[in-house]
């Protein structure tokens, strides 16, 4: 084919404070091609997707549609281009039918005013017949199953008169069916003429419907690949890379008595969902397990089970053979349960208290922070001046307040925390999350620590550099379930495989 | 309200209603019962209750349940009616109660105003704005139009002054939780005690202690006598209003306006991706529930009454709030509510003579009704999704 | 084709692109004023409260009357002008015979002595109900309800105070002032309770809870009422306190509504609520939920309770404020009272300038305190500016205050302030990226 690419990114550049999410990237989309964008979180991939929607603009770099230099201003100028993105999160109304979600904004009329209904439900249908959907017009998308909503926001594009159709992570909310009939319709698009950009990190489905494939890794474009040749072994690679791994000086571990014990743990998520499927596993004193995996596979459901925040479907929890399945947060922690949230400037802190509130977040109503609910704020002080110092917290004392940390010290503030409680298992999720290099040799230091101090350590992370270079053992969440169990030693891609759920394939309906 | 408990709640929602519905049938029952011995009750009970069936009714109506809605309505008529006769009998009382045709009319006359602010508020909430200011935009309406209609000599310009000013206190309300993305009810409430003082300043101020003159134009009565003595006499307003009440439902669910205004009220970046202003969306929304509610204040004063005094709408902008909630958001469910609650307070000030402890319970049922509604203690209230948060365009 | 199908009504969370929650990264109200409070310290307040009565005299202006003459007649209607009267004055110790040197005169035969007994008699319960709104606010929640809590304190006052007249002096007052604080804090905490268990909208319930306070205070005091005075039955009127249950004055005329110890009250409630919010562990909950409710769920805290709780106390001052005005100065309830009074709703305004805070709200108290009074017929030269202009006319300025504190973004911007001090959830997409 000779035809010029029908979509052209050139030196795509954006920069946000802080971060360079998109660092010169190439990107070209052919007629009737399905372009897989493959790439961990935050390599930029929604980045660039939002510059295309016209959502932001790029600072530098150019856009081509069809060879002309175009300039996307706004979601409407994107959809009037012929861009239509399916959001990983449905822009769709609850509480409305298929046919008035499809039609929003560009309604059929009947003499000047009225909404022409069985117009526009015709035009659904049309649209549901070339494609070959089927879907019904009249249901209202709070009673459709979540693979309907997605076909209703890939109607919203057609009806448009898309070519060009961006997927952001489609499969993240399907079931391994839904997704194959996905892949179905996506199939019947390209056949239609249609182009599509498929954004996801899942390496198995990339191999099964992609046509070419662009790696990016951290705001720049590895490579970019046709199928044939690809193996995932070689993706893996390309999206996780080669870095220098900080690994932290550490004795081997001497694991004791059994701490933490979860048996076929079930948890849903908020949408009723199952998140957390028959999870099984131990977690000893003096060793650090680490979870490793994808986001949105279970972890932090599994994590708000375990601190008594969210409800327990089935299974045992066991903390020092107490049983904590049914436990509220204040009888978890009560129990010896620490926790480092991931979310700390949400869930770990309140930024507008100064440090020394912060850091009696969970005993303030236990000596000697208070007697009989009297605060005592001259000891206060002292103990947290104290813990401060301990922890190295920089960029304030006991009476500054939260907000005015950095990051970094903000994580030190929750660590310190949770550390002098003295708890007898140690729950962190996403520990080192936007933090810098000294912040993390920092906390993993704290880690090692606590490992060493007897603790049991369960860590969850995206990060797996971070789980290679902590953990004693390595177990991999996948949609919910413990899919492997690694020792130390075990290569990044080997695990980088089991993370991305490769080697299972998607399965037939 | 996350979308887990929407979904819980649409399960719960049903069943709750349909234990609304089967309470209003009962009340119906109960209102023709109570009147017999050994109860014996004085007339005005049979009527409070057989009210209740109708609240009954008209939640459960609203809500989307046809039948059983319009049964309970039926079985509180049937029971009012029924609970009357039988009290016919033992007092004489009764006659300065239930002149029926007086008591439709008086529940007419005082819905309107509600009417048109519910309306207007419906539109505003919808769109995702709370407004809390209809007590603020119907007073200034009430004064505007006794204003403009004494100074231009006629009720055409008095309309359109009201219309002037219930748009310009919204367009102070959009702007505070538009743009300056300030807390909608206390911009609300700040519109409300602008109003009352900035109406009584200029009322005193111009008419001093004399009032308005007594030959203010007012809004003329449509005279159609063959329709009877409840219908045959009514003001254009009212009859204005049920055409705002067609026309209103009407836009809201069948025109892409309509559309569109709801799906910013649910989820205004969805609307904004498809290319829909938001903010221009909201404005058009409040304004227009300003002008609306005016109207209704204008109804008051030029309409009704004939003068203007301070603080003449006395809470019925509250009042009109509450038809908003427990009509669901829907133009003839608020103007049902509209009706009850103006019925209610007819029938208060129809029983202030015989009984006047009673008589304040009907005026306190518009709010007790609605606090139970909110209470979400049988049945659910579900305003629009995204009503009340700041909508920050990226 | 048969799909596994999600049971219905699982539908997606409606969220924005890039995966961020909105309503997540929105403040919350007690965040939101707290850093308002730390971004214009006293200024802000200030200057809003400078802007509103701006535009009011901006209002006096374009009705013919001048502003200034009329600020003035307002000043010293509310008794603020007594303070700038130095001299040779003494004031008559209690129980003793004895006098002690004062500065300024204290007899309120002299008219700005006695128009500041009347502030300072409007403030103490408007510390109360700014107290009332403040603490539901720390707490996260708007309560709008303080009218229908102050209701009800004075109905459950009244009575209390008109019955049980053999009791001694001290316990029949503290027991009338300690029911009408545990009647608001009923009525109150219904709201709270319907907020905890179904997440009913504090809003709306507290605004139905007033107007049913009202009505049923109108139906109580009535014609033919329950509690109507037994008396005069044509008076829809409360029996009169016992003359045991009244507060003693202790500046001025008792005959002439004088300044009653209520105030001591008053003033003893702003340090009770800074004492609860700052040194006790209820006040720790209470302002780690007004922060962050998500972070205090986290540490173990239950926010349940906490919306119940702080909803209670805040009618508690509301009720308390109530029994004050009842047993201090009126006396006696009629529905034409009830129908009338508005302090609660004044209470709002008081919060929201204070910033919440104990300083705050005392200071904000007596600034509305002085402008209800100077704007009254009794104390306004009518000569310089018509008392009921100036009743409205202090509508108008509350009105503007409540504006402006919701525009503080606006006056933010004017001062340059935003680039000081920036919010997290005010630049989203730098959120989002990192």
């Amino acid at each position: 084919m000779d035809e010029p690419p029908v979509l052209e990114l050139r030196g795509i550049t954006k920069q946000f404070p802080g971060v360079l999410a998109n660092d010169h990237i190439d990107f070209d989309l052919r007629r009737g091609e399905v372009h897989a964008l493959l790439g961990e979180n935050g390599a930029g991939k929604s980045t660039l997707m939002s510059i295309l929607y016209g959502l932001y603009t790029a600072d530098s770099g150019q856009i081509l549609l069809n060879g002309k230099p175009v300039s996307i201003t706004s979601p409407k100028h994107a959809i009037e281009l012929g861009i239509g993105m399916v959001h990983q999160h449905f822009m769709l109304i609850p509480v409305m039918t298929v046919t008035e979600n499809i039609v929003l904004a560009n309604e059929p009329v009947h003499l000047g005013v009225l909404l022409d209904e069985s117009a526009a439900e015709k035009r659904v249908a049309d649209v549901a017949k070339t494609f070959s959907f089927a879907v019904d017009p009249h249901a209202r998308i709070q009673d459709i199953t979540v693979g309907q909503q997605q076909r209703v926001e890939i109607m919203k594009a057609l009806y448009r008169n898309a070519d060009i159709v961006i997927l952001d992570e489609p499969t993240a909310v399907l079931t391994p069916q839904e997704a194959a009939e996905l892949f179905e319709i996506l199939r019947t698009l390209t056949r239609e003429g249609i182009s599509i950009i498929f954004i996801t990190h899942k390496l198995n489905e990339v191999l099964e419907i992609a046509d070419r494939i662009t790696v990016l890794r951290r705001g720049k474009q590895v490579e970019t690949i046709p199928r044939e040749g690809a193996t995932e072994a070689g993706l893996a690679r390309a999206m996780v890379g080669r870095e220098v791994l900080l690994r932290v000086d550490k004795k081997p571990g001497q694991p004791g008595e059994l701490l933490l014990k979860v048996e076929d743990l079930s948890v849903h998520d908020d949408r009723g969902l199952e998140a957390v499927r028959d999870v099984t596993f131990d977690v000893r004193a003096g060793e650090i397990v680490g979870i490793a995996g994808v986001d949105g596979n279970g972890q932090s459901e599994l994590i708000d089970a375990l601190t008594g925040l969210r409800k327990v479907t089935g299974g045992r929890i066991s903390v020092g053979g107490q049983d904590l399945t049914h436990a509220s947060a204040r009888q978890a922690l009560d129990a010896g349960m620490g926790h480092i949230p991931e979310d700390r400037q949400r869930r770990g802190l309140v930024l507008d208290f100064n440090l020394a509130e912060n850091l009696a977040l969970h005993d303030y109503g236990k000596e000697p922070f208070s007697r009989f609910g009297w605060l005592n704020p001259r000891r206060w002080l002292q103990w947290a001046g104290g813990l401060l110092k301990e922890f190295d917290v920089r960029g304030g004392g006991p009476a500054t307040r939260g907000a005015s940390l950095s990051g970094g010290n903000q994580q030190k503030v929750v660590i310190a925390r949770e550390v002098s409680r003295d708890p007898s298992v140690l729950v962190a999720a996403q520990p080192t999350r936007g933090l810098d290099v000294g912040a993390i040799e920092f906390v993993h230091r704290r880690l090692v620590e606590q490992r060493d101090a007897g603790k049991a350590v369960l860590l969850v992370s995206l990060e797996l550099e971070e789980i290679l270079s902590l953990s004693d053992r390595i177990l991999v969440l996948y949609e919910g379930r413990i899919v492997a169990e690694f020792p130390p030693d075990v290569s990044e891609e080997e695990v980088g495989i089991a993370m991305t759920g490769a080697g299972r394939g998607v399965e037939a309906a | 309200m996350s979308a887990m408990q929407y979904a819980a709640r649409v399960r719960e929602k049903w069943a709750g209603n349909v234990i609304i519905a089967r309470v209003g049938l009962a009340l119906g029952l109960f209102a023709f019962v109570v009147a017999l011995p050994p109860f014996n009750a004085p007339v005005w009970v049979p009527v409070f209750v057989g009210f209740l069936a109708f609240a009954a009714g008209i939640w459960v109506l609203s809500r989307g349940m046809r039948r059983p809605g319009w049964t309970a309505i039926g079985f509180g008529i049937v029971g009012i009616g029924l609970g009357v006769l039988a009290t016919r009998a033992s007092t004489s009382n009764i006659d300065q109660v239930v002149v029926w045709s007086a008591l439709l009319s008086a529940t007419l006359v005082w819905a309107t105003p509600l009417t048109y602010a519910a309306i207007g508020g419906l539109f505003c909430e919808r769109s995702g704005i709370v407004n809390i200011g209809l007590e603020g935009m119907m007073l200034a309406g009430a004064f505007f139009a006794a204003l403009g209609a004494d100074k231009f000599g006629n009720w055409e310009m008095g309309l359109v002054c009201a219309a002037a000013a219930g748009a310009g206190f919204a367009a102070v309300h959009a702007v505070m939780c538009i743009n300056l993305r300030a807390d909608q009810v206390v911009s609300g409430f700040a519109i409300n005690f602008l109003a009352l003082g900035l109406t009584g300043y200029f009322f005193i101020d111009i008419y001093g202690e004399n009032g308005t003159p007594g030959d203010l134009p007012r809004i003329p009565d449509v005279n159609i006598n063959f329709l009877g003595s409840v219908f045959g006499h009514l003001n254009l307003m009212i009859w204005v209003s049920f055409a705002l009440l067609i026309v209103a439902h009407i836009t809201l669910f069948h025109t892409p306006v309509g559309l569109r205004i709801r799906s910013v009220g649910e989820h205004p970046r969805a609307a904004d991706t498809v290319g829909i202003s938001v903010y221009g969306t909201r404005y058009a929304a409040v304004i227009l529930s300003g002008i609306l509610a005016a109207l209704g204040g204008a109804y008051l004063s030029i309409g009704y009454l004939g003068s203007f005094s301070e603080n003449m709408t006395a809470g019925r902008g509250y009042i009109a709030l509450a038809a908003v909630i427990f009509g669901n958001w829907r133009p003839f469910g608020a103007f049902a509510a509209a009706l009850l609650f103006g019925g209610s307070t007819a029938l208060s000030f129809r029983l202030q003579q015989p009984w006047p402890a009673p008589s304040v319970l009907f005026q306190a049922l518009p709010y007790v009704l609605t606090l139970i509604a909110v209470a979400g203690v049988i049945g659910r209230s579900v305003p629009p999704a995204a009503a009340g948060r700041p909508y920050v365009k990226q | 084709m048969s799909d596994p199908g999600l049971p219905p009504g699982s539908a997606p969370t409606p969220q924005a692109p890039l995966g961020s929650d909105p309503e997540a990264y929105a403040p919350s109200v007690a965040g939101q004023l707290a850093f308002y409070q730390r971004a214009g310290g006293i200024i802000t307040p200030l200057l809003t409260a400078v802007v509103a009565f701006l535009a009011g005299g901006l209002v006096v202006l374009s009705t013919g009357h001048n502003p200034l003459r009329t600020y003035k007649a307002i000043f010293e209607g509310a008794g603020l002008n007594w303070f700038f009267h130095f001299g040779n004055y003494h004031i008559d110790l209690p129980f003793t015979n004895h006098h002690i040197w004062f500065w300024w005169n204290t007899d309120t035969n002299l008219t700005a002595a006695y128009n500041l007994t009347q502030t300072l008699l409007t403030t103490t319960p408007l510390i109360l109900t700014g107290l009332a709104v403040a603490f539901a606010f720390r707490c996260g929640l708007f309560n709008i309800g303080g009218q229908g809590q102050y209701l009800v304190g004075a109905i459950v006052g009244v009575y209390v105070g008109s019955r049980f007249t053999d009791m001694a002096h001290l316990p029949h007052v503290i027991f009338g002032l300690t029911a009408a604080a545990l009647a608001g804090a009923l009525w109150g905490s219904i709201a709270g309770f319907l907020k905890a268990t179904v997440g009913a909208h504090e809003v709306i319930t507290t605004i139905m809870l007033n107007w049913i306070a009202y009505w049923g205070g109108s139906y109580l005091f009535g014609r033919g009422g329950p509690l109507q005075n037994h008396a005069n039955k044509a008076v829809p009127i409360s029996d009169d306190v016992a003359p045991g249950a009244k507060l003693a004055a202790i500046w001025g005329n008792p005959h002439l509504q004088a300044l009653h110890s209520g105030i001591f009250v008053a003033l003893g409630a702003l340090v009770v609520f800074y004492i609860v919010l700052n040194r006790t562990t209820l006040g720790y909950e209470v302002r780690a939920v007004g922060f962050n409710p998500e972070a205090a769920r986290y540490g173990g805290i239950s926010v349940a309770r906490n919306f119940i709780i702080a909803m209670a106390i805040s009618g508690l001052f509301a009720g308390l404020a109530g029994g004050l005005d009842i047993l201090g100065w009126q006396f006696r309830l009629g529905v034409l009272d009830v129908q009338v009074s508005n302090i609660g709703f004044i209470g709002i305004a008081v919060a929201l300038l204070g910033r919440n805070t104990a300083v705050g709200v005392g200071l904000a108290a007596l600034l509305f305190g002085g402008l209800l009074t100077g704007t009254s017929t009794r104390s306004l030269d009518p000569n310089i500016f018509p008392p009921q202009l100036a009743g409205n006319l202090a509508l108008m300025i509350q009105a503007l205050v409540l504006l402006f504190v919701g525009a503080d973004l606006l006056i933010l911007y004017i001062w340059q302030a935003r680039k000081k001090v920036r919010m997290p959830g005010l630049s989203r997409a730098a959120d989002e990226a990192a």
